[in-house]
């Protein structure tokens, strides 16, 4: 028994309070303003916090605290990436997430089971050893793997030559892993609130004032605060809330759905992602099995589930172990995530002075949460954009120079 | 024990069906759920709970707790109160350390107290690393049931469409009544009952003192129901949700149906809520309804003295049900002030009281005591105050009993309402919850609209606030997860205020019943904690589907769409090895016995270059381009320039998209002024084709452009001794001057009409040949044949692969990638800038004045070792940094070295060393060099000066791409394969008066079809496309000698099935997702729709059913209409 | 699943549809700037609230344009390109 639970069972009345700050109004004016209270705002603003001491924040969300897409991803992690500067974000990420339940006093659960990707064509072999040979030679744990090798690694995996479109060699991911994903949200939220940092639910940004180019406001549906900066981090609003700021995204907004089944005794270790077949499936610490895939085929505001998904993953994942037959599908659920051209994110400066962007994160932000919010804080702080994420700026849709990892997210998550 | 008749309304007691609980051998009664059979034979114990291994037994036995989830035949986590009791089943108890009665896990029980709400983010981190080592223990002590996947049973399941007018879910006395009352306005209705007869609560509570009314009203109903005949009646059967546009998932035993519905109405009533005090989950605690269920249904007596808390009147029906079966009623705990007392439920009371039953007024449960871990007493208490902790209270009596009933309240069942939009309100003043906000023609009726009450609702009986707090706790809020009241309040006081943070950090409502016994309680112990009301604390958003279910369930039987050319028995016959490309089955390569792959397809690229091979590449893309715009569109479209293409000649086609990047390549051969024939990747060519049809919409050019991909059979015939052997078998003067390289001929080989272009991929003299798809095996043969005196041999993708390196020829998608641009490819020569515009030419414009990185090159290694070959993808480095890769790489046999393609620095020039990064790490030096490595002159497509005697061929028979059809499928439903039939595709601006000029019947709009008066059909598929079924007579047509009509290959492109026969539609309606109703699609109806993931066309025209579908596909559809005739049962 | 009203072909399931974008008038690829033009391809209004799309059918390879609110997901309308769409 960890002796952190001793305190509990020994004290006579709960000794809880309240993690994220008791509840107050909204104070007129803020140094800094964050619009989105999911992981990358609470991330933001817990650096912002302890690494440059600015602790008048405030924390908007229309919602409830990670009630966004933090609650809603499938708390994947992993840093196979294809381009180099996806590779060296994701893998700053994962070594945050190494050390992130000490720092911030919450168990996030993280664990790396690793994460196998499956190609089931020759064309995607040769997608896999690219992203294997970026991932070796930019430090990360990577490696092609065939047959027998996929057969020990997952021992119930089809591997048989019968199937439909059998498995042909698959990418090892020893660094993949997953951590509890509300955690995340609430050990920063928690550690930003201990430094006076103030979160506010509940609060829907309506408006921002802008003057002559610069922020200067944000108008709330619990009343207007000045603020000398702004960041917005609202992953699957991101257009919504830019477009009041006036600025334009290359964002399109597409529902990501998934599912969840009974709890049932662990059998499957590691994370594994069939792009071809538009799935992937691990199994939680509850016992659950967590199946997700593709986005949907069309853009949505909407966190409504279909049928046809559930179908279709279904079928999927029986593709891949058909003695999931009778397991029981017991919830579905979407996100909405912000695809952009590249599949990567849109991170730094705006046409608006002051005013910060970190959006574009499609179905791949709750791994970058440590890492943008620690960037962005950076940022913000000092106006000197990081090197890991000058090469995500708005601006490089308009020099014509993208960062393209299509290769590098199908359902892989 | 088992009650007499007539309890157990449900089983059949002359039928005994025996199984076995953990290994003892027990038997039950056809009609017993596991769980009633269970109870019946006096089984104390059922399962144990998730964290606390709590004994538990059964609480809803509606299948709605997760405390009767059990083992049944090797299927994990079974509803046993849900599941039909069945011959030979064994059951087994699940998540115990031990046995079920000793369960070691329980022990954790000891370690509550140090278990708050949250604990596992409260500890085991520290130090840093150590979770990994308590996530393996914790990993242990996870789930429920054990799945053992070698014992996974294969169940066939199906899915089928059903279109009805109007949908009613559940068959209780709401449901009954609105299906009658809507089926009298005379519309169909689907009535759904998830029990096996209809009635709902009607058969097992009461309303009345005799108990007479329920069933009364009950046989009523139903007999009004059996006789109307716009009702069609399934049982058994459960709605699973509700999904826009009303599409209704259907569930019924091993199929799913997807019903489409015009209006909705749920009436599947409330869900019974317990109440929630200390010990509140001992096996013999069970709720209300759920004791009725077992009593009436099952005639299983859960107890014999029972204590029943009271928050309404249904629990003095129980009281009187109970008495009936013969079950001592010690006590009936009246927890409301004042009962109501009037109307038929003050009857109910009345009697109760004249049958000596002690009413205890003043008093709420304080806890329920076990003996041997089963109920055997509760404790009451003096009335407290409306707290969510109690410090005092005043101790009363304990009465003994072994059953104890809780009828406190309901909760509506609000999750499908709520996934289809409403929202659930609560009015604190009538204690009531209500759904507003739901879409059109989605009703509701019964409680479910949260007024109680067979024709007068009234607001429905629960009680506000059935939570007693203990100062020990172990009061189950959520008897899933083992959440006690303390854990919501303290998971509050941390700060989890919205009760969506509620549920994620305590997991309530996570557990297999997803909140349906929590939900209610946890928001009034939150709204409590927070000082604020119900309505604004609300419940967790509810989401599909309603009840856990199988994958195998919505997976249904699996269908993978195949394409298959007219060849591909034939590549078989000859050992391929096949690999896919999109839905296609290509060869890769032919190995011989004994073969490994390299040598096979050394051998086959050797015997290329040395003879001739051949190869089947039907897979790619054919796109008809016609009408006066057509070089315009290509103008357009393409990279290159092909107003001034001569006819008869074709030219290389790039294509990008509007970002600048090359997304697919191919030939575009020049047959008229107006007409092109393009060809296009083989997974490229769909979307290229949409693309292209996109454009046009917008262009508004005078142009058709038809997919024809499926339509032409094509092989490549490649080698030096190519012509030879063609030229036996052709009439086409093969010779430099007629037929020229990149010349387009049209003729005929072999007896086949062909269409002949001359092609370098390969880098040898070659001939694609294109024929019609039903001739291509006859193709395939008559080369072989021919081609055996000159050592002729198939070769496959792998082959055609390195030959085309050797070339120094690109494929789009190996070597280029979603980044890839223009100038990277160094391929100016296919761009035109002398043209107005093409898509992509903007963008590129703008990328080329920005830095280059890259840029694609050949280059070699000076070793003949195969070990020394790059594999494709590994790394080009400049010094430490990735500037590349090599994408396409092999041993060249033709020039005994290794030659490959990679991205290499802008800056590099031929000549240039560069380093690949292999074997993790190791550098391996490559040169630069110019492309092709192989006949950098073109030498190889010198056309040999032979002449020979032409082999006279007459047109062979056509082949349909079904092979061992059978017409009668069974199941009355017969499938006649008229694939040989004539028949024709006409399309173009004048094609409907063209055909009217003919003095045919010509359909008035799309998507209808006339019979003609020599019986053949003419279905109109769009204003300018018809599809011509029974005669050919119209190919060919150019009545002006314009191309403002023409006849499409529709023959050749389009399989056509014909089905008769007596459930011929029902098959249609079960596969097909549009309405096939008979009032919906008449005769002379044409649908262009899918079918098992593919495109049909399917014309009702005088009673039979004609089915067109691509032809490369047509074994493939043919198969799925079998299979799902066979699992049909109609 | 929902259903689409294609103008050709009737009420079908969505998924017998392919999404084909947002509709948009084309800028002037020669006058327009480089910042205009990137945003063209690159940028769109992603509003939440009604949008002009472009939808396929399919099994008939038909073009056309629907509005739809993409909060609601609800198609307020749906219809052919021009007047004289499917002269084809």
């Amino acid at each position: 028994m960890p002796f952190g639970l001793l305190k509990y069972g020994l004290a006579r009345t709960y000794p809880g309070k309240n993690l994220f700050g008791e509840s107050r109004s909204l104070k007129q004016s803020y140094d800094v303003v964050i619009i989105g209270a999911g992981g990358h705002g609470a991330a933001c603003a817990y650096y912002l916090a302890k690494e440059y001491g600015i602790t008048n924040v405030a924390v908007l969300d229309k919602g409830y605290l990670g009630g966004g897409n933090t609650a809603r991803n499938t708390a994947v992690l992993r840093s196979n990436y294809l381009t180099e500067e996806g590779v060296a974000f994701y893998k700053a990420s994962l070594e945050l997430y190494k050390s992130l339940s000490n720092e911030l006093g919450l168990n996030i659960m993280f664990e790396q089971r690793g994460q196998l990707t499956l190609a089931h064509s020759d064309a995607a072999v040769r997608n896999l050893r690219w992203r294997a040979e970026v991932n070796q030679h930019l430090g990360v744990r990577s490696e092609l793997m065939f047959n027998d090798e996929i057969a020990q690694m997952v021992p119930h995996l089809r591997m048989d030559t019968a199937a439909r479109y059998p498995i042909l060699a698959g990418l090892w991911h020893a660094d993949g892993g997953t951590a509890r994903h509300d955690a995340v949200v609430w050990g920063y939220a928690k550690e930003a609130a201990a430094r006076g940092v103030e979160f506010h639910q509940l609060t829907e940004a309506t408006g921002i004032d802008i003057d002559h180019g610069k922020v200067t406001g944000v108008r709330t549906t619990r009343g207007d605060i000045s603020c000398g900066k702004v960041i917005q981090a609202v992953a699957g609003s991101s257009s919504v809330v830019g477009n009041m700021a006036g600025i334009k995204l290359p964002i399109h907004t597409f529902p990501l759905q998934a599912m969840v089944t009974q709890p049932y005794k662990p059998l499957l270790e590691p994370h594994i992602s069939s792009p071809h077949h538009h799935v992937y499936i691990h199994q939680t610490s509850r016992g659950e099995f967590v199946i997700g895939g593709g986005s949907d085929p069309y853009p949505l505001y909407n966190t409504r589930a279909t049928l046809p998904m559930r179908e279709t993953l279904s079928a999927a994942v029986l593709e891949l172990f058909p003695f999931l037959r009778e397991a029981r599908v017991m919830r579905q659920w979407a996100g909405i995530t912000d695809m952009t051209p590249d599949y990567s994110p849109i991170m730094g400066e705006s046409p608006v002075q002051n005013y910060y962007l970190d959006a574009g994160w499609g179905t791949w932000g709750f791994k970058a949460t440590p890492i943008s919010g620690m960037t962005m804080a950076e940022l913000v702080a000092t106006d000197r954009v990081p090197e890991l994420i000058a090469p995500f700026s708005l601006d490089r849709f308009y020099r014509f120079e993208q960062v393209n990892e299509a290769g590098a997210t199908a359902a892989s998550h | 024990m088992r009650l007499s008749a007539p309890f157990g309304t449900r089983i059949k007691r002359d039928t005994r069906v025996f199984f076995s609980f953990n290994g003892t051998r027990l038997n039950g009664f056809e009609g017993d759920t596991v769980a009633s059979a269970l109870l019946a034979a006096d089984v104390q114990l059922m399962s144990r709970s998730f964290k606390y291994h709590r004994p538990r037994l059964g609480l809803t036995f509606a299948g709605d707790d997760a405390a009767t989830l059990v083992t049944i035949d090797h299927r994990a986590n079974c509803f046993a109160d849900t599941e039909t009791l069945g011959q030979a089943m064994e059951v087994t108890s699940q998540n115990h350390l031990g046995s079920l009665e000793h369960d070691l896990g329980a022990a954790i029980g000891l370690l509550a107290r140090f278990l708050p709400v949250g604990f596992y983010y409260k500890a085991f981190y520290r130090p840093k690393g150590i979770w990994e080592l308590w996530a393996k223990f914790f990993r242990r002590s996870a789930g429920l049931g054990r799945i053992n996947p070698s014992k996974q049973k294969v169940v066939p399941r199906t899915k089928r469409y059903l279109h009805v007018d109007h949908l009613v879910v559940g068959g209780g006395y709401h449901g009954m009544r609105a299906a009658l009352d809507i089926a009298n306005d005379g519309k169909s209705v689907l009535l759904v009952e998830q029990d096996p007869v209809l009635g709902g609560s009607l058969l097992y509570s009461r309303i009345d003192p005799e108990g007479v009314v329920a069933g009364r009203l009950a046989q009523e109903l139903i007999g009004q129901i059996e006789t109307n005949s716009n009702i069609e009646v399934m049982t058994t059967a459960h709605c699973n949700g509700w999904y826009a546009d009303h599409y209704v998932p259907i569930l019924q035993g091993h199929n799913l149906f997807k019903i489409r519905a015009s209006g909705v109405t749920l009436a599947t009533g409330s869900l019974e809520q317990p109440a929630v005090f200390r010990n509140n989950d001992l096996p013999g605690v069970m709720l209300g309804s759920g004791v009725q269920r077992l009593v009436h249904l099952y005639g299983v007596k859960a107890g014999h003295r029972a204590v029943i808390i009271a928050g309404n009147d249904e629990a003095y029906g129980l009281a009187l049900d109970l008495l009936d079966a013969d079950i001592e009623v010690a006590a009936i705990i009246e927890l409301r002030a004042e009962p109501v007392k009037s109307g038929t439920r003050s009857a109910l009371m009345e009697s109760v009281v004249e049958r000596g039953v002690r009413i205890i007024t003043g008093a709420e449960p304080h806890a329920a005591v076990a003996r041997r871990g089963h109920l055997s007493a509760i404790q009451l208490r003096g009335q407290a105050s409306k707290e969510v902790h109690v410090a005092q209270y005043e101790p009363l009596e304990t009465i003994e009993c072994d059953l104890l009933c809780s009828s406190v309240g309901f909760l509506p069942q609000y999750q499908i309402p709520c996934q289809a939009g409403a929202r659930l309100r609560f009015d604190e003043e009538d204690n009531c919850f209500t759904l507003d906000g739901l879409p059109r023609g989605f009703q509701l009726a019964g409680s479910i609209t949260g007024k109680w009450g067979l024709d007068e609702p009234a607001p429905d009986p629960s009680h506000s606030w059935p939570i007693f707090p203990h100062p020990q706790g172990k009061e189950f809020v959520d008897q899933d997860e083992d959440l006690q009241i303390v854990d919501i309040v303290n998971a509050v006081a941390d700060g989890f205020t919205h009760v969506q943070l509620v549920k994620r950090y305590s997991t309530v409502g996570m557990g297999p019943s997803q909140g349906r016994h929590s939900a209610l309680a946890t928001a009034k112990i939150t709204a409590a904690a927070n000082r604020t009301t119900i309505d604004e604390t609300g419940v967790t958003t509810a989401r599909p589907p309603l009840r856990a279910e199988p994958l195998a369930a919505s997976a249904g039987e699996v269908f993978f769409p195949a394409r298959l050319s007219s060849m591909h028995e034939a590549h078989s016959k000859l050992g391929a090895q096949f690999l896919h490309a999109g839905t296609w089955y290509r060869p890769a390569c032919y190995p011989r016995p004994g073969e490994d792959r390299i040598a096979c397809i050394e051998r086959e690229v050797i015997n290329v270059r040395r003879n001739v091979g051949m190869i089947d590449l039907s897979t790619l893309g054919g796109i008809d381009i016609r009408g006066p715009d057509a070089s315009e569109l290509l103008n357009r479209l393409y990279t290159g320039g092909f107003k001034g293409l001569a006819i008869g000649k074709s030219k290389y086609a790039l294509m990008c998209n509007e970002a600048g990047v090359v997304i697919d390549d191919g030939v575009a051969a020049r047959l008229a002024e107006t007409h092109f024939y393009v060809t296009a990747t083989t997974t490229g060519v769909e979307n290229v084709y949409r693309q292209m049809l996109k454009w046009n919409v917008q262009w508004q050019l005078d142009v058709d452009i038809t997919n024809v991909t499926s339509a032409y059979c094509v092989v490549n015939l490649a080698g030096p001794k190519s012509k030879e052997v063609l030229a036996r078998l052709t009439t086409t003067d093969l010779d430099e001057d007629a037929f020229p390289y990149l010349g387009v001929r049209e003729g005929e080989v072999a007896g086949i009409p062909a269409r002949l272009l001359r092609v370098g991929f390969v880098g040898e003299l070659g001939y694609e040949i294109h024929v019609p798809q039903t001739l291509g095996r006859h193709l395939w043969e008559a080369l072989a044949a021919v081609g055996a005196t000159f050592d002729i041999a198939p070769f496959g993708v792998e082959a055609q692969r390195l030959l085309r390196l050797e070339k120094g020829h690109i494929i789009i998608g190996q070597d280029t990638d979603a980044m890839t641009h223009l100038r990277e490819l160094e391929m100016s020569w296919a761009v035109s800038r002398k043209k107005p515009f093409f898509i992509g030419d903007r963008t590129t414009a703008e990328i080329d004045t920005t830095r280059m990185t890259r840029r694609l090159a050949g280059f070699t290694v000076e070793s003949a070792n195969r070990m020394d070959v790059p594999q494709e993808s590994q790394l080009v480095l400049e010094g430490d940094r990735m500037a590349g890769r090599v994408t396409s790489a092999a041993y060249s046999p033709t020039l005994d070295k290794i030659v490959g393609l990679a991205y290499v620095p802008a800056t590099s020039a031929e000549g240039d060393t560069i380093t690949i990064r292999v074997d993790h790490g190791h550098g391996l030096q490559a040169t630069l060099c110019e492309l092709p490595f192989y006949d950098p002159q073109t030498e190889r497509q010198r056309v040999p000066d032979i002449s020979v005697d032409v082999i006279e061929e007459t047109l062979p028979e056509r082949t349909s791409l079904i092979s061992g059809s059978r017409s009668d499928l069974g199941n009355g439903v017969v499938i006649v394969d008229r694939t040989l039939s004539d028949r024709c595709g006409i399309r173009g601006r004048t094609a409907a008066s063209w055909l009217e000029s003919l003095s045919m019947l010509v359909p008035d709009k799309p998507n209808c079809a006339q019979v003609q008066k020599d019986g053949t059909l003419l279905a109109r598929l769009s204003v300018g496309e018809f599809l011509f079924l029974g005669s050919s007579n119209y190919l060919g047509c150019h009545p002006d000698g314009a191309d403002s009509n023409y006849s499409l290959p529709r023959a050749d492109s389009h399989a056509w099935l014909v089905l008769s026969g007596a459930h011929s539609r029902e098959l249609l309606q079960a596969v097909c997702s549009i309405d096939l109703r008979p009032r919906s699609f008449l005769d002379g109806d044409v649908a262009q729709t899918l079918m098992f993931g593919i495109s049909v066309i399917l014309i009702q025209s005088e009673g039979i059913f004609h089915l067109c579908a691509d032809i490369t596909s047509s074994q493939y559809l043919y198969d799925a209409l079998g299979e799902s005739i066979n699992s049909m049962s109609i | 699943m929902k259903t689409l009203l294609c103008p050709l072909n009737g009420i079908r399931n969505i998924d017998e549809f392919i999404y084909g974008g947002e509709y948009h008038v084309e800028p002037d690829r020669k006058q327009v700037d480089r910042k205009a033009w990137a945003e063209h391809v690159f940028f769109d209004t992603n509003s939440a609230g009604v949008v002009t799309e472009w939808w396929c059918h399919t099994p008939s390879s038909f073009w056309f344009l629907a509005d739809r609110d993409t909060v609601t997901d609800e198609v307020i309308n749906t219809y052919p390109f021009s007047i004289d769409p499917v002269e084809r």
